[in-house]
């Protein structure tokens, strides 16, 4: 969901008649945005559609609400003529970044305002839309300081330009491992020999793609008439709809854009391409989606406001819509522009007939019994992330180390593994209270994430219930009773026996034996544990596995 | 009779000794009246301890009651009680069942040790009973006694640091509550693994597998174990062919190249979304409601609003000729009945699995206008590979937003809060 910044002056100039803010708050659902926040005339606008950038600018959204309130309705109308600038693509791109689609805008009318958008857009566009400037990267550039043909190429890492807001020339090399932008995009060329590039046939550097223009060339100001715009990817199905976007929004503000040659070999491309994309609705289906009831005439009507170019075939509609658009898969995806355009909060909600039966899941609703019990035996209820450290499982608890479930991008060494016992998050918790009044009895009842190779996901949750009490005199016998009272009171027939763990003092540490299995232990905890836990209190504890019982 | 007990006449008892019993003296007073009768009144008048003596010449059938007069039937000879009162005087023993009515007639004592012990205590404290205990209890001393009143002011202020009682945590009891209504509203619970393939978490919810949300900084992956397995085949083509071409759905599909070392790569669930269609897999009853509730995890940046970890939930409903007019009016009813909102207003939405989607704000009692939940109709290219061919609604409910107003807290990290002291003051019940 990207956010965009919109001035507020500028959206109704775009529109064309001025709109009360509280009416701009209700229309703008008609671009599938919301204004999160009024500051003066700077308008924070949350734009719902991932899919759609075409709608994250002000061009974008004024281009789809004067669909609905002023006549400019149907396909906006894209004239695109060729200009002399051509970009030859060099086979050596092939291997790093392949593709590229251009284009040139002219006459253009700058102001902070509209320089700003245009960053903006270009940003969100090969941000969001272009997968953090993988799929799409866009340069824009200063045409007049251009001489075509340019040449998109690879060049060495020691090759030299001046990077943007730099002043002395760097080379590639250097751009990477220094140049902010450098370091944000740099894993995208990560291992690459060459990196790709634009020169002019003055042998000026235009940009390392996806990484920096340079100052040259690459500077964009209020004062620029002419821009020459690159995009640059692997998949024209991104490119294409990602340059249409710019030059759309641009075309909105009187800008003359037009098509540059690009050379494949010996195949010539001409872009932007802005012919309308063709597809088809049926109005039954509309309405069985919908639960509306509309006729073909309506489907059509509403439809020209969400700007597309409608003819009616008996139930059928035939659609031309923009080619900046790239959203459409299915029929569903113009049902949803047929409701938008009717306005969600005119629909009549209707309540679902047909009854179905409840249920809570048996082992939430057995959980939740052994939780009440536990409360009555006087302990606290605690919760706790199932995310935690190597440190606290193993370290702490004075055990080596196994293999746990462990993540690979973690964003804090604090939670980079998944809990494969309780009882650290209740050691965990008691050293955190240290200073509360004792006796202090938690227990808790949650998940474990132990390996099980056998199983899809390599993984198996367990469910488990463990309890501690920490007091200045505490020992095994005043636990093994609370145990004995819980167990007792679900029928569970068990034994007790002696066992080792490095956790509890030797001698201490029994093992809860249910059918000849292990379900579960009981002890007092080791003073070493303790003292890494910082725990000035002796301690008890028992888990047991709720998955056996 | 045992060592330490003896029995012994209470002052009654003497009395009665010495006077005879009231039933005796009644039956007695009877005898010498004329026809042997005599009116109620007058005899109440005449023999003290009258309702005793009453009781008793009637449960012994000694004397009729009729009209408001007392008949004598016939004089008794000398009772047992009265033989064993004459008996206990003299040290004699007596017959247990008789003891056990002379007791209960509070005639004869039984002096045990704990009797005397009691006594001394008793007559030490000034001859008032401070606290009611076990023995005064079984001994009867404390019949004929004062008791010490309380003094209300002494009570000391309950103080929930320092005298604990077990508690449950205060989010686990709402989303219970929360659950419950879940079920009221004909749902079922889901469940599934917190460690998930790629591929239900995401591919089967016709996520491309380019998508910003499958990107490294916005989910999490695992170092170990790494690549899971993927379900039967025909459900793996069937997704792949989805993604790649739409299949038989009659859309365009996603058209890339979808690969299954990706899909069956396997990360922490990053959604609750990811249980469902495991669900619409295996088979789901329709008319079917589902929902789920379960932990979820995604590498946010933390702060008062995201957790490494938090509670999600979510889920469908499958039934035949469903469409969005009843998306919208089981939103309605759902924040009706778990937020207790009544105006709401419908938003548009994007969720790469659903179409059309919508977002429900509502006008929260207290929080005012709250953005609540965010749902939709699954896609076509969704739900036909797994083989339903009925429409789906699926939705998620903001459940932290609401649990922290509940628990009026501020930072949603407080919802797994470590402090011991605000557990302890929270206010749950049952």
């Amino acid at each position: 969901m990207p956010t965009i910044e919109v001035s507020y002056s500028d959206l109704c100039e775009l529109i064309g008649k001025e709109i009360p803010i509280e009416k701009l708050k209700q229309h703008i659902l008609f671009a599938k945005a919301e204004i999160d926040a009024v500051n003066g005339d700077l308008l924070k606008i949350d734009s719902k559609d991932t899919n759609r950038p075409d709608l994250w600018s002000a061009e974008g959204i004024a281009r789809e609400l004067r669909g609905r309130l002023t006549d400019d309705k149907g396909l906006p109308e894209y004239k695109i003529e060729k200009s002399n600038v051509i970009v030859k693509v060099d086979e050596k791109v092939s291997k790093f970044r392949p593709l590229t689609v251009c284009a040139v805008a002219k006459n253009l009318k700058m102001n902070k305002t509209s320089l700003s958008q245009l960053i903006q857009l270009q940003e969100k566009v090969s941000g969001t839309f272009g997968r953090g400037r993988n799929e799409v990267a866009i340069g824009v550039y200063d045409l007049s300081k251009i001489k075509s043909p340019i040449t998109y190429t690879t060049a060495k890492l020691d090759k030299k330009f001046v990077p943007l807001d730099f002043e002395e020339e760097l080379t590639i090399k250097e751009i990477l491992e220094k140049h902010p932008k450098g370091k944000e995009f740099g894993h995208l060329v990560k291992g690459f020999k060459e990196i790709p590039i634009f020169i002019d046939s003055a042998g000026e550097v235009l940009s390392i793609p996806p990484i920096i223009n340079s100052n040259h060339t690459g500077k964009v100001t209020e004062d620029t008439r002419e821009v020459f715009i690159e995009c640059s990817g692997f998949d024209f199905k991104f490119l294409m709809p990602a340059l249409n976007v710019i030059a759309a929004a641009l075309i909105d503000r009187g800008a003359k854009v037009e098509s540059v040659k690009v050379v494949y070999g010996k195949k010539p491309i001409h872009t932007p391409d802005f012919t309308p994309k063709k597809t088809s609705v049926d109005v039954d289906f509309v309405n069985k989606v919908s639960g509306l009831n509309l006729s073909a005439k309506d489907v059509a009507k509403l439809l020209e406001q969400a700007r597309y170019k409608t003819s009616v075939k008996g139930r059928k509609i035939e659609l031309f819509y923009p080619a900046y658009r790239q959203d459409i898969m299915h029929q569903r995806d113009v049902v949803e522009d047929v409701i938008i355009s009717y306005g969600y909060n005119k629909i009549e909600p209707e309540i679902i007939s047909k009854k179905t039966k409840g249920r809570i899941n048996d082992l939430e609703i057995f959980c939740e019994g052994i939780a009440k019990k536990m409360v009555k035996l006087g302990f606290q209820e605690i919760l706790s992330y199932t995310l935690t450290n190597k440190d606290f499982l193993f370290n702490r608890m004075n055990l080596k180390e196994e293999k746990i479930v462990e993540i690979e991008n973690p964003i804090s060494v604090n939670w980079n593994v998944f809990r494969n016992w309780l009882l650290p998050s209740l050691m965990e918790f008691f050293s955190h209270n240290q200073h509360v009044n004792y006796p202090q009895k938690i227990f808790e009842i949650g998940d474990v994430i132990l390996i099980d190779m056998k199983k899809e996901t390599k993984t198996k949750d367990v469910r488990k219930v463990s309890a501690a009490i920490a007091d200045s005199r505490i020992s095994y016998s005043d636990l093994a009773s609370l145990l004995d009272a819980l167990l007792s009171n679900l029928h569970v027939n068990y034994e007790l026996k002696k066992s080792k763990h490095p956790s509890f003092i030797d001698g201490r540490a029994v093992d809860v034996i249910m059918n000849n299995k292990r379900i579960g232990f009981i002890g007092e905890i080791h003073p070493i544990v303790l003292k890494n836990w910082k725990l000035e209190m002796p301690v008890v504890a028992f888990e047991i596995n709720l998955d056996e019982l | 009779m045992r060592k330490g007990k003896r029995i012994e006449l209470t002052e009654e008892g003497k009395t009665y000794l010495k006077k005879g019993l009231p039933e005796r003296n009644l039956v007695k007073l009877l005898n010498s009246s004329p026809q042997k009768s005599l009116s109620i009144e007058n005899a109440r008048k005449k023999v003290g301890n009258f309702p005793i003596a009453l009781k008793w010449v009637l449960e012994k059938g000694w004397v009729e009651k009729k009209a408001g007069k007392l008949t004598l039937i016939k004089l008794p000879r000398k009772t047992e009680e009265e033989k064993a009162l004459k008996n206990i005087e003299q040290g004699k023993e007596v017959d247990g069942e008789i003891l056990k009515i002379l007791i209960s007639r509070n005639l004869v004592l039984r002096i045990t040790e704990t009797y005397i012990k009691t006594e001394e205590a008793i007559k030490k404290a000034g001859n008032v009973i401070g606290e009611l205990t076990h023995d005064i209890i079984i001994t009867g001393l404390w019949k004929g006694r004062k008791f010490k009143p309380v003094n209300i002011k002494a009570v000391k202020k309950f103080d929930e640091l320092k005298i604990a009682p077990g508690k449950r945590h205060p989010y686990n009891y709402f989303l219970m509550q929360v659950r419950k209504k879940m079920v009221e509203l004909g749902f079922q619970e889901m469940t599934g693994p917190m460690i998930e393939t790629e591929f239900w978490n995401f591919d089967a919810l016709y996520q491309p597998q380019n998508h910003p949300a499958r990107d490294w900084s916005s989910t999490y992956s695992l170092k170990h174990p790494k690549y899971g397995k993927l379900p039967s085949k025909k459900i793996v083509n069937n997704v792949k062919a989805a993604h790649e071409n739409g299949w038989k759905t009659g859309s365009t599909g996603w058209g890339y190249k979808w690969g299954e070392k990706k899909a069956s790569k396997l990360m922490p669930r990053a959604h609750d979304t990811a249980i469902t269609p495991r669900y619409l897999a295996k088979g789901v009853k329709i008319p079917g409601r589902y929902f789920n509730m379960v932990r979820c995890f995604r590498p946010d940046v933390i702060d008062p609003t995201h957790g490494v970890e938090f509670i999600q939930t979510g889920g469908i409903v499958v039934a035949k000729d469903i469409d969005f007019r009843h998306l919208l009016g089981l939103l309605k009813q759902f924040v009706n009945v778990i937020a207790g909102v009544e105006e709401v207003k419908f938003y548009t939405d994007y969720y790469p699995f659903t179409e059309p989607s919508v977002q429900i704000s509502g006008k929260h009692p207290d929080l005012g206008w709250v953005e609540l939940a965010g749902a939709g109709i699954f896609r076509t290219e969704l739900t036909e590979p797994l083989g339903i061919k009925e429409p789906v609604i699926a939705w998620g409910f903001g459940i932290d937003r609401l649990a922290m107003h509940s628990l009026n807290i501020r930072d949603i990290r407080f919802l797994f809060s470590r402090k011991l002291e605000w557990l302890r003051q929270q206010k749950v019940v049952r």
